[in-house]
C-alpha cells in the first residue's frame, strides 16, 4: 500500500477517522480537565457524531466502493445505516445529560465509550471481510460492556455488565470459531473471494456459518441467545439502554445482511432456514416473555427481542424486497424506541427514576403531553394502523408472503396479537388508571426527542415522504447488496 | 544443532549434539560455581570481610561443598502445600532457565541453536520465567511466599516491558533477530559497538544502562529485591523451600543473572569482538572476550549488590512504569527515526 | 523433517537434558537424604506463630491491574518485533504507521498515568 492508496481509503473512511481522532482527543481533554468538564465533552461528543453522520452524507460518495484493499467498503447501505446510527447515538447522548448529572455519574469517559461504539458500529456496517467485521464488533461490545456497567456502585449495574461480557465473550468466541472455519474452507476472509469459494459448499463452510450467525445473533439479542437481555436492560444506567435498543441493533442487523448476501448467496436455501428459527424463536420469546413483565425496561428488553424476531422475517426471503422490508421496518423500530425511552427518562421522581409498569397509572391527568406521546409510540410499535409501525410489519411479512412462507407470516401475525396485550396494558394504565405520586419536571431535551420521534411515526406526517422518496431511497441502498 | 544432524545423519547428529549440549551444560555449571563464589567474595570484600575460605584454596571448593550440603538435607514439603506444583515450579524455573542459553552465541559459530529468531526465543522464555515463581509463591500455603511471588511477578512484568521496548532499539539499528547478526553488526573495535557507536550514543548508552538496571528488577537482585525483602518476607517465594528444590531456584536465579550479563556483552557491548580490532589475535581466542565481558557484568552486579540501598516498593514500580517505560518508548521512536531518515550507515 | 524445523532439535535436546537434570537433583536428595517429617516441621513458618487463616488470600487489586498494562504493552512490543526488522528497506511510510500505532497507544498510557493506575501509594 502506498501514500495514495492510503489516502483514498482513509478519505472514503472520513467518518471512521473523525470519530476515531475525536475520540482520543476527547479523552486526552476530558482526563486533563477532569469530570467537571464531562457535560461540555458530552455535548461536543453529540457533535462529533453528528458531524460524522453528516460526514458519512454529503463528504463520502454513497457508492464510494472498496477501501483497504477491499476489507472496507463504502455502498448505498452502510452510508444508509451510518447516517441512521449516528442520528440515534447522538439522540442517547442527549438523553443522557440530564440523567447523569442527577445520578452523579457525569464522567467524561461515557461520551468517549459512546464515540468509540459509535466508531465500531460504523466499521461493523462497512466491513467486507472477517476481520474488518471481528474489530468493528468487538470495539463497539467492549464499549458498550463497559457502559452497561458505567454505574459501578450499583449491584445492578455491575452485574449487567459482567453478564452481558461474560456472554458477549461466549458468542465473540462462537463468531471467531465460525470466522476460523470460514476462513479454513474457503481459503480467504474478504467477502468477494468467499463468494467465489462457496460456489461450491462444502459442510465446513456451512458449519462455519452457522456459528457466525450465531455470534451474530447475540449482538441483536435474538433467541435462543437472548438471555442477556432483560438483565442488561434492566440494570443499565437508562440512557445506555436507550442507547443498547436502537444503534447497536440496526448495526449488526445491517451486518447481517451483508455477511449472508454477499458471501453465501449460493449457500441461502441453508441459512434462510437458520434464520426463520431465529425470527419465529424471537418473535415467541418476546411476545410472551413480556406478559409476565413489571418493570419498564424489561418489558423493553423482551420488546426488542420480539421486534428484532420481526426485522429477521422479510431477511429470510433472502430477496431484494426482503432486505428493503428490514431496514423500513429497523428505521420505524429504532426511531421509535428511541422515543419510548425518551419518554420513560421524561419520568422522575422525587426519590428517583420510574422504572415500574405501575408507576405509569394516570399519567394523562398529570402529564397530557407525555401521555399522547407515549401512546402513540406504543401504539406503533404494537402494529396499529395507521401509524408508522403498522407500514414496518407491512413491509417485513410482505416479501415473507411472497417467498411462500406463509407459516412464518401467520406466525408473526400470531405474535403481534400477543405483544399488542402488553402495550395496550400499559395505555390502559396511563388513560384510564389514578395517579398515585406526582412527576417532577422532565428535562427539556427528553420531552424534544419523546414528542419529535412520536411525531415521525404519525403516518399522516411521514406517509407523503415514505411513500415516495423514502421507500427509493431504501430500496437504493438495499439494492447495494445485489 | 541442526548442522550437526544434516551433516552427519540422525543417528550421529544426535549423538553428536547430545555430547555437545551436555559439555556446554557441564561448562556452565562449572562456571557457575565459580561465579557464585566471586559474588560472595566480592560482597565480603566490600564489607571488609574475608568471606568463604575454608574448603579448597580461598574457598575455591565452597560451591561444591554447598551444593553436596543440599543433596543430603531433607526435602521438606509444607503441610497444605500443593505437593505437585511445589516441586514443579523449581524445576520448571531451573529448566527455563537454562534453555534460554541455547541461542546464545559465545563465539563465531559457538551456539547450539543458531535460530533466526533468537531475540523472540529469548524474549519468549524470559516471559515464561515467571511461571515458576508464581507457582513456587501459590503452592507453598504460606503466606510469605504467597506474597513475595505476587510482588515478584508484578515486578517481573513491569520491567520486562521496557526491556522489551530496548531490545527493539537494538533490533532496528541491526534489522535481524538472530543473535550471531547483532554481534556481527557491531565488528571493528569499541566505536562501533552498540551502546558507543557515536551517531547514536545519546540514545543507546541510555539505553543500555536502562538494560541494566532493568536487568536487576527482572533476577529481583538488588536493589531490587523486593520479593525477598529479608525484614519483610524472609525469603520471598523461595521461604518454604529446602534442599535441591531450594538449589534448582539458586541455580535458575543465577543462571538467569549471567542471561542477562551475556545479552548485556551481545546487545551493547560487541559480544565475542575486542575492544580494538589490532587484539584480536589468534592467542586471545574470541570466547576470551566473551568471558571477560560476562565477569565484567557480573561483577557490576556483585558491586550494586554490595553497596546500593534497597528501594521502596512504590518507587520501584514508579521507575519502571512512569520512568523507564516512557523513556524506552521514546527511544524506539528516536532510533526508527534515526534508521529511516538518516539510513543504518 | 526440513531443514527449518531441524534448526529446533537441539532446543528440544536441551530441553530434554535441562529437564532431566533437575529431575535428578530432585530425586537425588529424595533417595539420599533423610524424610522425617513431623506436623512441627511441616507446619508453614509464619515468624514462631502458629498459622492461622488460609494463606491463599485475596490480594491488592492493583497487582491485577500491573498484570492487564503488562498484556497491553508485551503485545506492542510483539508488534514491534517484525516492524523493526523491516524498517531499514521500508522507508518513511513503514515508520509513520507504526509512529500512528504508538501514538494511540501513547494516549492511552497518558489516560492511565492521569487516572492514577500508576500510583502504588
Amino acid at each position: 500500500m502506498d501514500v495514495a492508496t492510503l489516502t483514498a481509503s482513509l478519505q472514503l473512511a472520513a467518518p471512521e477517522v473523525m470519530l476515531a481522532v475525536g475520540a482520543m482527543a476527547l479523552l486526552m481533554f476530558g482526563v486533563f480537565a477532569g469530570d467537571r468538564a464531562a457535560m461540555l465533552v458530552n455535548a461536543a461528543a453529540t457533535l462529533l457524531v453528528l458531524a460524522a453522520g453528516a460526514a458519512a452524507l454529503f463528504y463520502v460518495p454513497a457508492d464510494g466502493g472498496e477501501a483497504f484493499s477491499g476489507s472496507f467498503v463504502v455502498d448505498p447501505l452502510a452510508t444508509y445505516a451510518k447516517v441512521l446510527i449516528a442520528a440515534m447515538a447522538a439522540a442517547a447522548l442527549v438523553l443522557s445529560s440530564t440523567y447523569l448529572q442527577n445520578e452523579k455519574l457525569a464522567k467524561c469517559e461515557y461520551p468517549v465509550l459512546v464515540v468509540l461504539a459509535v466508531l465500531g458500529m460504523m466499521m461493523m456496517v462497512s466491513s467486507r471481510d472477517l476481520i474488518a467485521l471481528y474489530i468493528g464488533i468487538e470495539l463497539q461490545s467492549l464499549a458498550l460492556y463497559v457502559l452497561a456497567a458505567f454505574n459501578r456502585d450499583s449491584l445492578r449495574a455491575s452485574e449487567a455488565g459482567l453478564k452481558y461480557f461474560v456472554l458477549g465473550a461466549l458468542s465473540s468466541g462462537l463468531l471467531l470459531y465460525g470466522a476460523s472455519l470460514i476462513y479454513g474452507f474457503a481459503g480467504s476472509t474478504q467477502f468477494t473471494e468467499i463468494a467465489i469459494a462457496s460456489g461450491e459448499p462444502s459442510i465446513g463452510l456451512i458449519f462455519g456459518l452457522v456459528f457466525l450467525l450465531s455470534g451474530l445473533a447475540f449482538k441483536i439479542s435474538a433467541a435462543p441467545f437472548h438471555m442477556w437481555t432483560p438483565d442488561v436492560y434492566e440494570g443499565a444506567p437508562t440512557p445506555v439502554t436507550a442507547l443498547f435498543a436502537a444503534a447497536p441493533k440496526l448495526a449488526a442487523i445491517v451486518l447481517i445482511a451483508r455477511t449472508l448476501f454477499e458471501p453465501f448467496p449460493v449457500l441461502s436455501d441453508e441459512w434462510r432456514q437458520v434464520l426463520m428459527a431465529i425470527s419465529a424463536l424471537s418473535m415467541g420469546v418476546g411476545a410472551f416473555g413480556a406478559l409476565a413483565q413489571t418493570n419498564i425496561k424489561r418489558l423493553m428488553a423482551y420488546s426488542s427481542i420480539a421486534n428484532m424476531g420481526f426485522a429477521l422475517v422479510p431477511l429470510c426471503a433472502g430477496t431484494l424486497k426482503g432486505v428493503e422490508g428490514m431496514l423500513i421496518y429497523m428505521t420505524i423500530y429504532v426511531v421509535t424506541t428511541t422515543g419510548i425511552f425518551a419518554c420513560i427518562l421524561a419520568m422522575r421522581r422525587r426519590e428517583g427514576m420510574v422504572e415500574e409498569i405501575s408507576d405509569l397509572a394516570g399519567l394523562s391527568k398529570t402529564h397530557p403531553g407525555l401521555a399522547t406521546a407515549l401512546t402513540v409510540l406504543l401504539f406503533s410499535i404494537a402494529g396499529v394502523p395507521p401509524l408508522a409501525g403498522f407500514f414496518g410489519k407491512l413491509y417485513a411479512f410482505i416479501p415473507a408472503i411472497e417467498a411462500g412462507l406463509y407459516w412464518l407470516a401467520v406466525f408473526g401475525f400470531l405474535m403481534t396479537v400477543v405483544a399488542a396485550f402488553y402495550y395496550l396494558r400499559l395505555i390502559k394504565l396511563i388513560w384510564f388508571d389514578e395517579a398515585e405520586q406526582p412527576l417532577i419536571a422532565a428535562p427539556r431535551e427528553a420531552n424534544l426527542i419523546a414528542a419529535g420521534s412520536a411525531l415521525v411515526v404519525f403516518p399522516i406526517l411521514i406517509l407523503p415522504f415514505a411513500a415516495g422518496p423514502g421507500l427509493e431511497l431504501i430500496s437504493y441502498a438495499a439494492g447495494s447488496l445485489f | 544443532m541442526g548442522r550437526l544432524i544434516a551433516e552427519h545423519g540422525p543417528l550421529l547428529g544426535v549423538a553428536l549434539s547430545v555430547a555437545q549440549i551436555f559439555a556446554f551444560v557441564v561448562v556452565l555449571l562449572l562456571s557457575l560455581a565459580f561465579l557464585l563464589l566471586a559474588d560472595r567474595k566480592i560482597w565480603a570484600a566490600v564489607q571488609m570481610r574475608k568471606g568463604p575460605n575454608v574448603v579448597g584454596a580461598f574457598g575455591l571448593l565452597q560451591s561444591f561443598a554447598d551444593f553436596l550440603k543440599f543433596v543430603f538435607k531433607e526435602i521438606v514439603v509444607p503441610a497444605g502445600a500443593d505437593r505437585t506444583l511445589f516441586l514443579l515450579a523449581p524445576l520448571l524455573t531451573f529448566t527455563l532457565a537454562f534453555i534460554g542459553w541455547a541461542v546464545v552465541p559465545v563465539a563465531p559459530g559457538w551456539v547450539i541453536a543458531d535460530l533466526n529468531v533468537g531475540i523472540l526465543y529469548l524474549f519468549a522464555i524470559s516471559s515464561l520465567g515467571v511461571y515458576g515463581i508464581i507457582i513456587g509463591g501459590w503452592a507453598s500455603n504460606s503466606k510469605y511466599p504467597f506474597l513475595g511471588g505476587l510482588r515478584s511477578a508484578a515486578q517481573m512484568v513491569s520491567y520486562e516491558v521496557s526491556i522489551g521496548f530496548v531490545l527493539i532499539t537494538v533490533l532496528v539499528l541491526v534489522g535481524s533477530l538472530n543473535l550471531t547478526d547483532i554481534v556481527e553488526n557491531q565488528e571493528g573495535g569499541l566505536l562501533n559497538w552498540h551502546a558507543f557507536a557515536p551517531a547514536t550514543i545519546v540514545v543507546m548508552f541510555p539505553m543500555f544502562v536502562i538494560f541494566f538496571i532493568s536487568a536487576l528488577a527482572e533476577t529481583n537482585r538488588p536493589p531490587f529485591d523486593l520479593p525477598e525483602a529479608e525484614s519483610e518476607l524472609v525469603a520471598g517465594y523461595q521461604v518454604e523451600y529446602s534442599s535441591t528444590p531450594y538449589l534448582l531456584f539458586m541455580i535458575g536465579e543465577y543462571l538467569n543473572i549471567v542471561m542477562m550479563c551475556a545479552l548485556l556483552t551481545i546487545l551493547f557491548m560487541g559480544g565475542w569482538y575486542a575492544p580494538h580490532p589490532a587484539l584480536e589475535t589468534v592467542f586471545i581466542p574470541p570466547v576470551f572476550w566473551f568471558a571477560l565481558k560476562v565477569c565484567f557484568f557480573f561483577f557490576l552486579f556483585a558491586m550494586v549488590k554490595a553497596i546500593v540501598p534497597r528501594y521502596r516498593y512504590d518507587q520501584l514500580m514508579r521507575l519502571g512504569w512512569k520512568i523507564f517505560l516512557p523513556t524506552s518508548l521514546a527511544a524506539v521512536m528516536a532510533v526508527g527515526a534515526y534508521v529511516t531518515y538518516v539510513g543504518t550507515g | 523433517m526440513n531443514a527449518f524445523l531441524l534448526e529446533y532439535a537441539p532446543i528440544l535436546i536441551f530441553l530434554g537434558i535441562a529437564g532431566g537434570l533437575g529431575v535428578l537433583f530432585l530425586l537425588a536428595a529424595h533417595l539420599i537424604a533423610p524424610g522425617d517429617p513431623d506436623p512441627e516441621k511441616v507446619s508453614t513458618y509464619e515468624c514462631g506463630f502458629n498459622a492461622f487463616d488460609d494463606a491463599r488470600m485475596k490480594f491488592d487489586v492493583r497487582f491485577y491491574l500491573v498484570a492487564i498494562l503488562f498484556i497491553i504493552f508485551d503485545l506492542e512490543v510483539a508488534f514491534l518485533f517484525p516492524w523493526a526488522l523491516r524498517l531499514g528497506e521500508g522507508g518513511a511510510f513503514v515508520f509513520w504507521s507504526m509512529m500512528v500505532f504508538l501514538g494511540v497507544l501513547t494516549i492511552g498510557f497518558i489516560y492511565e498515568w492521569k487516572k492514577g493506575a500508576l500510583e502504588w501509594e
